[in-house]
């Protein structure tokens, strides 16, 4: 078996034991992503010399940390010291951030190598990965697809074996939908699980950064480094944090669970809601009780993100002016300074997503969109988490089709659309995760997201676990070798 | 109902953005559309006055301690033009 294709539980355990070393692994990954990044695209910056410099030090320690020698790749808006960080943005292009975000200091921490900054839509601000300023990402699966968006170059990067897992952001499915499209496993925590100092922010009171790997043990073992109380976020909880990787082996007891109703899957490509239904038979072995509920809010879900999103980043971003930091365009004046560097920092998606937040924000439509909003906003959470009480579960499609075409979706409304099953959990804050569930006729992957109480990721895994071992969707169809052997088919 | 032409002037002076003239084609159809869109929520019966938090435990507060910060010569080096130990902008006021 190549290097390449360990799991990164595996890895780690065989660098721990000092039976493969770090360098080794970094290397083998370093000659991949050379040769298959130039038909995905999932890297905007690789720091190889820095990764193998990591990676000699590691195997020259006595006592290794728990995600020793894990090759591991980190989303551009999570920042990183030394390393240019870009949000997938001219006006962030040549930002080398003077400090790191403590999910990169924790994963460092313990041994793990970064071997590169991923993909994204500028500022996490898409479906489908077209919206970075730089190119777009491909889907390894097919290349004349999107990887999802917005974290769909860390998707990318793990489907085509070049890393063994990354770091991604959810804002409202930029890590559920990207590892739905790329056949990965991918968690949103529970908002306040993660530390989000250091990540770029969107929508701070949507944002969350998770793992994205190629099994849900991978996730599990991120999650346990990356999680807990950060004083420099005070918005993370002060939770202890399970070992999660060593729950998952125990017993638990059968799940109750909750599937959508017939009402919820109208409109629904015919290919995921056949899976879906496959799926159901497979699960309904698995758990003691299972309900079929509808979600009436759910109908408001997308447009009060879409109010409340955009509300919080006109904010957020208007700390970009070519003040301090990152791109600046030349002006006599000051204020033809902001305006210019504005101007053409941007591109068009964020342009459009900070006018829409200026506009409900502004007097005279304050109450009509985004007080409203949030009071919807509340109305959504209390269905989900009253639905919660009852069971442990809810299981839902991860998308409303598999991955799409470049170029395929142009109305931005379209693609908002993208975002149907997952942004109420994000508008909730309670924790998600996208596992791959089956292919459709063509070889699509697809995916199936689990929804769970707040601060609960340990059952959370548990049960993401015992459905992957279910499932039987094969790790080794994964991306470039299941494009090899369609090839070879043909 | 809304002139989005002419909002899309004031709102884009409000958030300090210009817009391309393709943009200028573009924009206010797909604003409008997407306001139109997002307007559902006015159906939305909501019971109360009750507004989201995303957190529901108690945020904890810091004690008001001096620190170590970023070292000025490393935050400086990020800045597009500088002179000495400051950020160097040009003209606030217009030349009379």
């Amino acid at each position: 078996m190549k290097y390449i294709e360990l799991g990164l539980t595996e890895a780690v355990d065989l660098v721990r034991k000092s039976q493969v070393k770090a360098e080794e692994l970094v290397a083998s990954f370093i000659s991949h992503v050379e040769v298959v990044d130039r038909e995905i695209g999932a890297y905007l910056t690789t720091v190889f010399d820095r990764a193998l410099s990591q990676a000699r030090e590691v195997d020259g320690k006595k006592h290794k940390g728990r995600l020793a020698g894990a090759v591991v790749a980190i989303k551009d808006n999570i920042v990183t010291r030394g390393i240019r960080t870009t949000c997938g943005s001219r006006i962030l292009e040549n930002f080398i951030p003077p400090y790191e975000a403590t999910v990169v200091e924790r994963l460092k921490a313990e041994d793990a190598i970064i071997i590169g900054k991923t993909n994204l839509d500028e500022f996490a601000m898409g479906s489908s990965t077209e919206n970075s300023a730089f190119f777009p990402t491909r889907n390894p699966w097919d290349l004349d697809r999107v990887p999802g968006g917005s974290s769909g170059g860390s998707a990318a990067a793990v489907a085509a074996l070049e890393a063994m897992a990354a770091l991604g952001s959810d804002t409202g499915g930029s890590v559920r939908q990207p590892a739905a499209f790329c056949g990965i496993v991918g968690l949103k925590p529970t908002y306040g699980r993660v530390s989000r100092y250091g990540l770029i922010a969107f929508a701070s009171s949507l944002d969350q950064i998770g793992p994205m790997a190629r099994s849900v043990k991978d996730c599990a073992l991120i999650t346990s480094v990356i999680a807990g109380f950060d004083p420099r976020d005070s918005t993370s909880a002060e939770l202890p944090v399970p070992d999660y990787l060593s729950e998952l082996e125990s017993p638990g007891r059968p799940a109750k669970i909750a599937f959508l109703g017939e009402s919820s899957l109208q409109g629904l490509n015919p290919e995921v809601a056949e899976n879906y239904r496959q799926v159901q038979q497979i699960v309904s072995g698995l758990c003691s009780e299972i309900t079929f509920l509808d979600f009436p809010s759910w109908e408001m879900a997308l447009p009060c993100y879409y109010i409340i999103a955009p509300s919080e980043a006109s904010s957020n971003l208007a700390r970009y002016d070519g003040v301090r930091y990152g791109f600046r365009a030349p002006a006599a004046e000051l204020a033809e300074m902001y305006l210019k560097t504005r101007t053409a920092g941007f591109g068009s998606e964020v342009k459009r997503r900070i006018l829409l937040g200026t506009f409900a924000l502004s007097s005279g439509y304050y109450e009509a969109y985004y007080a409203r909003a949030a009071r919807a906003r509340q109305a959504i959470t209390a269905e989900l988490k009253a639905a919660l009480e009852k069971v442990d579960f809810i299981l839902t499609p991860a998308t409303p089709e598999p991955a799409f075409k470049l170029g395929e979706i142009q109305d931005p409304i379209a693609m908002y659309l993208q975002d149907y099953f997952t942004v109420a959990a994000s508008l909730a804050g309670i924790p998600g995760i996208s596992i791959p569930c089956g292919l459709t006729r063509e070889g699509l992957p697809l995916g199936l997201q689990v929804l769970a109480r707040p601060f609960s990721e340990s059952e959370l895994f548990k049960f993401a676990f015992l459905l992957e071992n279910n499932l039987k969707f094969k790790n080794n169809m994964y991306g470039i070798k299941a494009r090899g052997r369609r090839k070879n088919e043909n | 109902m809304l002139d989005m032409k002419v909002d899309l002037e004031h709102l884009s002076r409000l958030a300090n953005l210009e817009l391309t003239e393709q943009e200028k084609e573009l924009l206010p159809g797909q604003m409008e559309k997407i306001i139109d869109w997002v307007g559902q929520l006015s159906s939305l019966q909501t019971p109360g006055e009750e507004k989201y938090s995303p957190v529901d435990f108690s945020l904890r507060l810091e004690d008001d301690l001096v620190q170590v910060s970023l070292p000025q010569s490393e935050v400086l080096s990020l800045a597009p033009e500088k002179a000495g130990d400051f950020i160097k902008v040009p003209r606030v006021l217009p030349e009379k």
